[in-house]
């Protein structure tokens, strides 16, 4: 008998591999998959949820109170009201795994007989750390300063990034068997040519560390500082210099930072200036915000011509009117009035300017530099001027976010594993092109309803800037879950296997925004699906799974979901299908015969999944799901309780009572485990 | 002469014809038959015989027509296209010719579901035919007799002698295609038209005008329906529940006024409507045979089979004529 | 399509009550698009199956599967395996996948979990009427496009008949007379005069009356080689 022709079909299981990447991901350098992390918080699983955080990124704790996060600036609520608080909640799933996270440190065995040596322990050089260790390497990191973090640990303050959070992030490196070596020098403490000797590829990951100063008059002599040795030294209690009147030169965030930490110190007056418009400053705008809810002025459009000097002691700083910053190309370009005048008043002037690199850790290597003033490299392949040193990070990129250079680390570490095993190292650094969910369509943005943004409170600006505590309060467990749940999902939801689908048009009629679109088979827009849920139990040829969840795991679950089931019973057993709104709620005890089975949405409750929970003995089904005012997608519990309908009449022949499987349309500020109870009371125990 | 039956005779002299109906029995004995004749005879031209009316199974209409016919009543078999294919059709025409009977009326017949309206258990799953419809039977008929062949083509020896009826429903809808119908019934052989039963009797008079603007009532007879109402009720169930019957509100204002006048009285109450159902018909008797083209009336008086002979010598159709 | 319903779950159980291991085969074409008998309603009834063996204390095996078709060989040859391990094949397939199960399975009992009724289309969702009856001799373009063979209660060829009542058949008010459309239809279309002519008996050997059909394409037939 010939072979057979026509393949029977793979059956498909769990959740599928993410076809579209949302906005939110695609903005993140290193691609986190918020959706995922977003939707398990939204469930009650923070440690889930810090693992699909942790596994894309050893800086997590830092991200999770100093990203600039890109990905709310992207994310598609923005077209409805305000973007889902993603960093706030990143911080709250990751607090609340702490003990979590700490009990999964293990050393990784090195494995492949070679070592990496790293030079810098800031964001690139810990994250190519992490992942080179994760691949069995032996790794050490050398250190400049007394601690790790590198930027992080002596350029961020502390109200912003605590040094707990930071260690945490290290602590989870280290704990693989990375080595570390702090207070070293590299070209004092130890050279590149002995680098390269002992280790088998080098990484120079150093940043840029060093503050760039302004060639104008009286800027040497004392009172006029720069930005990073200022901040080093408040970081670590040493005494910095500073007067009583501050101004800072600088518009960047670090020049913020730099003010801020000013005042935290004892200035009395702190003020700024920068060449930039409010418009146009660099700084991020919360922390603008920030620093001038603290007292903060800031002088905008004016350039420092020279530092005015009583003999040694500073009085100011000689400005010109800036009329304008960028020409028509865009191009930092600044014009001057030199008309326009005047001295603001000071006694320390610190100068937050920008940042570069000290090459002088090169000497006696073939590692170059290029004409911007940073190390060549080879973007192909993240590798310097001299064979075996790559590179990552500020150094080769410019001034970058930290996340951006965690990206970077990533990808040095995959160029470094294939270069030692070696393979093509260009060739293997391609990156799969991932296509992206594009905005919002008005006519689905329209059925999003409005729900406002959960914001987290700061500590009082007037007590907050005089200590170097976390300004930030942190999402306490109720508005993480409401906050998580205006996250609409995008790229989790439905997908078709085209195999399967016979273009029967259940989907399409029933989707609330009208995602399917149906050829020979359908095909669900990730622009428009809201993973609702509401297709894939209707799906008559089981065609539907989702990217956000897997569609069986309830009812493959279920017998564990309704346990133990007493023959002599009083009481009839319940399987509980709730909302993770009311699955979530501590405030509510539910007696122990009502078994609950939380669901993201009572959209997902399939036909099987009720039929399970009386094949695994319960005596009834109750869902409590949210009316149609407060349920997330319009017509989900109209759809439910039809669906609910069908199954009393396909349980009737088995003598089960159309009572045995009720619902109730849960209204906001009700008691619903009033109603809970009252469907249980009416449910007869089987068999009796 | 088509068929020579008594009835053709009477409508080729000119006078209008005079049919009744005859219900056989849910019975093995043809007393009842034979009953139901006597109070017939002499008070129509011909009676009708019905088919398993209403998909009940009753003495079949051949054979009572037969008794009926031993009785001196002249039949009018009926024939529905439920229950016989064409094959068994045409050998019962056949064997009816042989027997005697002369005039066949063909319908199509009520669904088997029908099961007298859901009064009787019937036989709702039996498998129906309608392997020809009303209008190719009555073709088949034409073929037969005018030129001795079968449907399929095959000769008889001997081609049955019958004048071939159909049944027309002029308030049906659509209404405006009714008229239409007919002229197909007429174009496929029929020589003589009984209608559904009328008690509006302006809606009939406008289908006779457009039957008569066809051309339809120069080649076949129609007799016009009259069914004979007992109470008030019974108007109000044909009005709601028969297709293509509708009796105006005044008449059924009519018979209720005479079931009050009786008041409580059960008896009295139906003697009343009786005898004003009489009236009524002897009223519809005279206004339906004046419409132009109308060649005589078919009255039903179901299941009250007595009341025939009063109605006929009260509307002045009594004594019938001898032809 | 052919559309059908499922059987009662009693009548369903009558069938299978005395197996031991019984498969719930599910067909993912025209009874999936009528929610009869896909592969999600095959995992339905097996779990109510499951369900009522356990109340009626019977040891009883069910499990269910679908594939694409049960019309056409090729879908079945890479699970045959695998059924014949069963001692019973409820089949939610249509008759014809029943028919044509039964005919290759060999040893093993094959049931029907559906009634297949018509030939059918999606009046509007949920709601599927039957529209045609395979009579093989297609007269559609006489009538307006509306079939008076699948639609009229006495197939009548020269309708309407009598019992047309405010357009609904007399079998019951759900029910359009089909008359009543073709006529109204070929109205619309100023055709109404084609329904003048008689239309003779109708020659009924094209369809079930002429016994079971065949039908043969030359030129698809013998498309691959034998191997044997």
């Amino acid at each position: 008998m010939s072979e057979a022709k026509v393949k029977e079909k793979k059956e498909v299981a769990g959740t599928p591999e993410k076809t579209h990447f949302p906005p939110c991901r695609d903005a993140c350098p290193v691609k986190t998959d918020i959706q995922n992390y977003v939707w398990l918080i939204g469930e009650g699983r923070n440690e889930d949820a810090f693992d699909i955080i942790r596994s894309v990124n050893p800086i997590a704790s830092v991200c999770s109170l100093i990203c600039h996060h890109p990905c709310e600036q992207q994310c598609r609520r923005c077209d409805v009201d305000k973007p889902v608080s993603i960093r706030h909640l990143k911080r709250f799933a990751i607090e609340q795994a702490t003990e979590y996270r700490r009990s999964k440190r293990k050393a990784v065995p090195k494995t492949r007989g070679k070592s990496i040596g790293i030079i810098g322990s800031g964001p690139s050089g810990l994250t190519a750390a992490n992942d080179l260790a994760d691949l069995g390497y032996d790794v050490t990191i050398y250190e400049k300063g007394p601690d790790l973090g590198g930027m992080l640990s002596s350029a961020i303050p502390t109200y912003r990034l605590s040094r707990e959070a930071l260690r945490e992030d290290i602590d989870d490196v280290l704990s693989k068997g990375v080595e570390s070596v702090t207070n070293c020098n590299i070209g004092e403490d130890i050279t590149m040519k002995e680098l390269r000797e002992k280790h088998d590829a080098v990484l120079v990951a150093v940043g840029l560390a060093e503050s760039r100063s302004l060639p104008i008059p009286g800027v040497d002599g004392p009172g006029v500082l720069l930005a990073i040795p200022f901040l080093f030294n408040a970081a670590y209690g040493k005494p910095t210099g500073i007067g009583k009147r501050v101004l800072v030169i600088g518009g960047g965030n670090v020049a913020v930072d730099v003010a801020r930490t000013a005042l935290r110190l004892g200035a009395e007056n702190v003020e700024m200036v920068c060449l930039e418009s409010e418009e146009e400053m660099p700084a991020w705008d919360w922390e603008v915000e920030e620093a001038d809810e603290e007292g903060i002025k800031v002088h905008h459009r004016w350039g420092p011509k020279g530092v005015s000097r009583d003999g040694d002691t500073v009085k100011g700083l000689d400005v010109v009117k800036v009329t304008s910053v960028f020409d028509e190309s865009g191009r930092f370009n600044p014009k001057f009035d030199e008309n326009q005048k005047q001295l603001i008043e000071a006694d320390t002037i610190i100068i937050t300017i920008g940042q570069m690199s000290n090459y002088d850790f090169l000497k006696g290597s073939s590692v170059e530099r290029d004409e911007r003033g940073l190390l060549k490299w080879d973007r192909a392949t993240q590798m310097s001027s001299e064979s075996g040193v790559f590179v990552s990070g500020e150094v080769v990129t410019g001034p970058g976010s930290a996340i951006a250079a965690a990206a970077s680390g990533h990808r040095s570490a995959r160029a470094i594993h294939l270069f030692l095993e070696g393979k093509d190292v260009a060739a293997g650094l391609q990156d799969e092109e991932i296509a992206r969910i594009e905005k919002l369509p008005p006519d689905v943005a329209c059925k999003v309803k409005s729900v406002p943004r959960n914001e987290t409170e700061l500590l009082d600006p007037k007590t907050r800037c005089r200590e170097f505590i976390q300004i930030e309060i942190g999402y306490d467990e109720m508005t993480a879950l409401k906050e998580a749940r205006r996250c609409r999902s995008c790229g989790g939801g439905a997908l078709v296997d085209q195999d399967k689908c016979m273009a029967c048009l259940t989907c399409l009629r029933i989707c609330p925004y009208d995602a399917p679109v149906v050829t020979n088979a359908s095909y669900i827009s990730p622009d428009r699906c809201q993973a609702c849920g509401l297709c894939a139990p209707e799906c008559p040829a089981r065609a539907i799974r989702m990217f956000g969840y897997d569609v069986d795991s309830i009812r493959n679950e279920m017998s564990a979901y309704i346990g133990k089931v007493d023959p002599s019973r009083k009481e009839p057993v319940v399987a509980a299908f709730m909302c993770s709104k009311y699955a979530l709620d501590k405030s509510v005890s539910l007696p122990s015969n009502i078994r609950p089975i939380q669901v993201h949405c009572a959209s997902r409750i399939d036909t099987l999944d009720v039929l399970k929970a009386f094949e695994a003995g319960a005596d009834g089904v109750a869902v409590v799901m949210c009316d149609s005012e407060g349920c997330r997608h319009p017509g989900v519990s109209r759809i439910v309780a039809r669906r609910l309908r069908h199954i009393q009449g396909l349980v009737q022949p088995l003598g089960i009572a159309n009572e045995a499987v009720g619902h109730l349309k849960a209204t906001e500020g009700q008691d619903w485990t009033e109603g809970l109870g009252g469907i249980a009371a009416g449910i007869p125990v089987r068999g009796k | 002469m088509k068929s020579g039956s008594n009835l053709e005779k009477v409508l080729a002299s000119g006078n209008p014809a005079v049919t009744a109906e005859l219900g056989p029995p849910m019975s093995a004995s043809p007393e009842e038959v034979v009953h139901k004749a006597k109070l017939l005879k002499g008070f129509c031209d011909a009676a009708n015989i019905t088919d398993c009316q209403t998909a009940v199974v009753r003495i079949s209409s051949i054979a009572a027509a037969k008794i009926a016919l031993d009785q001196g009543l002249e039949p009018v078999m009926q024939m529905t296209c439920r229950d016989r294919n064409r094959i068994a059709m045409q050998a019962d025409i056949l064997g009816a010719a042989a027997l005697g009977l002369k005039n066949c009326l063909c319908i199509a017949g009520d669904h088997q579901s029908f099961s007298a309206a859901g009064r009787l258990k019937g036989h709702p799953g039996a498998k129906n035919v309608y392997d020809v419809d009303s209008i190719q039977l009555a073709g088949i008929l034409k073929k037969m007799r005018d030129e001795g062949l079968q449907e399929g083509g095959d000769p008889l020896e001997v081609a049955p002698q019958l004048f071939i009826g159909s049944a027309w429903t002029p308030g049906g809808d659509p209404i405006d295609y009714r008229p239409y119908r007919l002229k197909k019934k007429v174009d496929a052989g029929s020589d003589f038209i009984q209608t559904q039963g009328i008690y509006d009797v302006e809606m009939f008079r406008r289908q006779m005008k457009k039957a008569v603007e066809l051309g339809v009532t120069e080649r076949t007879a129609i007799l016009g329906g009259i069914i004979v109402p007992r109470s008030a009720m019974m108007l109000k169930y044909m009005n709601n529940s028969v297709a293509g019957v509708s009796v105006p509100r005044e008449m059924i204002e009519r018979m209720a006024k005479a079931k009050e006048a009786a008041g409580d009285d059960k008896k009295k109450a139906r003697e009343l409507q009786e005898a004003e159902g009489l009236k009524i018909t002897v009223e519809l008797i005279k206004q339906v045979l004046d419409i132009p083209g109308v060649k005589g009336v078919h009255i039903q008086a179901i299941e009250w089979e007595s009341a025939i002979e009063g109605i006929v010598k009260d509307a002045g159709l009594y004594p019938r004529p001898q032809v | 399509m052919i559309v059908g319903s499922q059987k009662p779950l009693d009548e369903i159980w009558g069938m299978v009550k005395d197996s031991k291991n019984v498969l719930v085969f599910g067909c993912n074409t025209c009874v999936a698009i009528c929610h009869a008998g896909g592969e999600k309603e095959a995992e339905s009834i097996a779990s109510l199956l499951r369900t009522k063996a356990g109340q009626e204390g019977v040891d009883m095996k069910v499990e269910s599967m679908g594939i694409q078709r049960h019309c056409e060989p090729e879908y079945f040859e890479p699970v045959m395996d695998r059924v014949r391990g069963y001692d019973m094949v409820l089949s939610t397939a249509c008759g014809v996948g029943v028919n044509f199960l039964a005919e290759r399975i060999g040893k093993v009992q094959v049931c029907p979990g559906i009634n297949t009724s018509f030939y059918g289309a999606v009046e509007s969702p949920g709601v599927f009427k039957e529209l045609c009856a395979g009579c093989g001799d297609c007269i559609l373009h006489m009538t307006g496009g509306i079939c008076p063979v699948a639609r009229c209660s006495k197939t009548l060829m020269n309708g309407p008949c009598g019992g047309t009542d405010n357009g609904k058949c007399e079998i019951g008010k759900e029910v359009d007379c089909a008359w009543y459309l073709i006529v109204e239809r070929m109205k619309t279309l100023g055709t109404l005069d084609q329904l003048a002519e008689v239309r003779p008996p109708r020659d009924w050997s094209p369809g079930t009356a002429g016994g079971p059909r065949r039908l043969t394409i030359e030129h698809l037939m013998d498309m691959e080689e034998s191997e044997e």
